[in-house]
Parts: C-alpha cells; sequence; structure tokens
C-alpha cells in the first residue's frame, strides 16, 4: 500500500499549486503512473480520498492514466517494451541489463482548479 | 475552471531527499546498501553472520520494520551503530526517514551501512533512499517462483541473495527455475546462494560486499 504515500506527496504538490493559483477549489487531477512503479489505481484512488479530506481537493476527480514501460538495452542500446511479466530479456542480444527510460516516474499533470478570473497570472500555460 | 500543466514528478519530494542522504554519505565516506524482501527472508540474521567477517570494514544498519526494536536489538551485538526506524503504517522505508535515521549515526565510524527495509516485495522498489546500491534476498521456504512474481524487485538489485540456501534439498526447490526467471529480469546481479545457518556461500555475499565498496569508492 505505498499508494498512501505516493497519494500524500501528490496531495502536498496539489496544496502547493492551489496556494500559488490562489484556487478556491480543485475540481480535477491527472496523474500519470509509470507502470514500473506498480501502482493500483483503486488503492491510489482511496488512499486520495482519504487524504483529500477536508481540503481543497476533497471530492476532485482523479483521472490515472498507465505509461508503459520502455526499456534500453546498456549492452547494444535497443529500446524495447519488456515483454509480459516485465520481461526485459532485449530482443536483440538477449542481455537484461537495462535502463528504463519511460515508466519509470510518477507524473502530476495537469489539475484543474477554480481560480478567480483577477487572480489569473498573464502568460500562465493554462491549457 | 481553470486547468493548470503541472508535468512533475510526485516522487520528486522524496527523491530530493535521498540525494541529500547521498551526498551526505559521499562526504563521510559511507557506502549504502538498500537490502530488500519479504519478512522472513532472513535479512537480520545474515547481517548478524556477516558483520563480523566484513572487518575491518565498520558497518551500520539502520533497520526499518513497523514495530518493535527486535531487529536492531539483535544488530546491536555485532555493531554499536545501529537505528531501528519504526514506519507505524509505513509498508516502506522513505529517504525522510533514512534521513532521520543518519542524523542518529556516527558516520565517521561506519564505512559500510546497511539499510534493512521493511520486509515487503513491491513497496520499496520506488522509493530511492539515497543508497549506491541494492541487494533483494528470496529465501528458499519463500519458493522458487518468486522472482517471476515479483520481477521489480530483482530488476532493480545490484545483488540477488538466495537465502537459506541449506533447504534447497529439502524442500525440492527449483534452482533452474530462479536462475532462468533472473535471465528475464537482470543479467547483471550475481545469484548468490547463502545460508546464514551453515555458513555456506556467506565468503561470497562478503566478497561482494567488500568489492560492492571498493568500486562506489573508485567512483565506478
Amino acid at each position: 500500500m505505498h499508494e498512501l504515500s505516493i497519494a500524500e506527496s501528490l496531495m502536498r504538490q496539489i496544496e502547493q499549486l492551489a496556494a500559488r493559483h490562489h484556487a478556491t477549489r480543485v475540481d480535477g487531477v491527472e496523474v500519470e503512473t509509470g507502470v514500473m512503479r506498480l501502482v493500483e489505481h483503486e488503492a491510489l484512488r482511496s488512499a486520495f480520498e482519504v487524504v483529500s479530506e477536508g481540503t481543497i481537493a476533497q471530492g476532485a476527480r482523479l483521472a490515472i492514466t498507465d505509461v508503459p514501460a520502455l526499456a534500453r538495452c546498456r549492452a547494444c542500446g535497443a529500446e524495447y517494451a519488456p515483454g509480459d511479466r516485465f520481461d526485459f530479456a532485449c530482443p536483440s542480444c538477449r542481455k537484461a541489463d537495462v535502463d528504463i527510460v519511460r515508466g519509470d516516474d510518477i507524473i502530476l499533470a495537469t489539475v484543474e482548479m477554480d481560480v478567480p478570473v483577477d487572480e489569473q497570472v498573464e502568460g500562465r500555460d493554462y491549457a | 475552471m481553470t486547468k493548470v500543466r503541472v508535468a512533475e514528478s510526485v516522487l520528486k519530494a522524496n527523491d530530493a531527499v535521498a540525494h541529500d542522504n547521498r551526498r551526505r554519505m559521499d562526504a563521510a565516506g559511507v557506502v549504502c546498501v538498500n537490502m530488500m524482501s519479504a519478512p522472513g527472508s532472513g535479512k537480520t540474521t545474515l547481517l548478524q553472520k556477516t558483520i563480523p567477517m566484513l572487518a575491518p570494514l565498520r558497518c551500520g544498519v539502520l533497520v526499518g520494520d513497523l514495530q518493535t526494536t527486535r531487529d536492531a536489538d539483535r544488530l546491536s551485538e555485532a555493531t554499536s551503530q545501529v537505528m531501528q526506524i519504526n514506519t507505524g503504517r509505513g509498508c516502506h522505508l522513505s529517504a525522510k526517514q533514512v534521513a532521520e535515521g543518519l542524523a542518529t549515526l556516527d558516520l565517521a565510524s561506519i564505512d559500510l551501512l546497511f539499510i534493512e527495509n521493511v520486509g515487503n516485495m513491491v513497496c520499496p522498489v520506488g522509493f530511492d533512499l539515497g543508497e549506491h546500491g541494492r541487494v533483494a534476498l528470496l529465501s528458499v521456504p519463500e519458493g522458487a517462483d518468486k522472482v517471476a512474481k515479483y520481477p521489480t524487485l530483482y530488476q532493480c538489485a545490484d545483488a540477488v541473495l538466495l537465502s537459506k540456501s541449506d533447504l534447497v534439498e529439502h524442500l525440492e526447490f527449483d534452482l533452474d527455475m530462479v536462475r532462468s526467471d533472473l535471465d528475464h529480469v537482470t543479467t547483471t546481479a550475481p545469484l548468490i546462494l547463502c545460508s546464514a545457518k551453515t555458513g555456506a556461500g556467506l565468503d561470497e555475499w562478503a566478497a561482494w560486499a567488500r568489492q560492492f565498496v571498493k568500486s562506489v569508492r573508485a567512483g565506478t
């Protein structure tokens, strides 16, 4: 249940962001979870519900998208998606000696929030 | 309603503290190994047996468990530099807990610091603690199928220890399955068979640890 510490970390990021934007409410959060981090979506959702209770993000929608893994072989440089059950053997040279180039992080992608118009910062990257 | 692009790692707070831990240990000449496995795989007994063998390397241990100081009590006979971290409800150690643990140790009198993570094959994997290397254990009674079942634990390991190896013959343990599963997960981590009970393989494990300290200090 490492999803609880992930949710706590996520909640801190959201609160800092909301404060910076003088948001009055957080309505939605999009998170991208690399499959190497073994994040169980339902566990993260429940953990987020618990840690967001009584905060600006209480009741916010949480969208979770998995990011597949991409490995780069240190022996021959080939890039490939690992096979079923994280089979990291390189299709070219059969060695399993890789750098994980994608799918190894958890990213807070976007936050949807209510920001009073007079607080909106010009030039800010609103989606 | 306003949608703001963030694109920031949720793990960056932990990773930043881990980075500080690593710098702090580097400055003190401490090499750190994060030991990960299921509970009951024999991490503590292995360390009790190998710390004296590693002399003149001076070892320390930070040991994580939800409750009790039992592991630290056992290890305190092997080294004075041992600190128990109780995680309460936490299923893995965090970089912050390790930072707090480091503050209680005399880093100047430690060459090799073992972090005995909370017994768990999933949760500790994603949390950098500031270690230089990782060792994953699999004990024979757990069964030979665990490398394929928990691949991410073994994929990130610098060495894999098959502990309680004296039980291989008694439990019809399929060693070939472990070797072949490991070939699909990592071909760089050596598999070391060892038994803290009989002493078999402990020399090989200690030699790996000595060599690891040397290679980290040489910056390779």
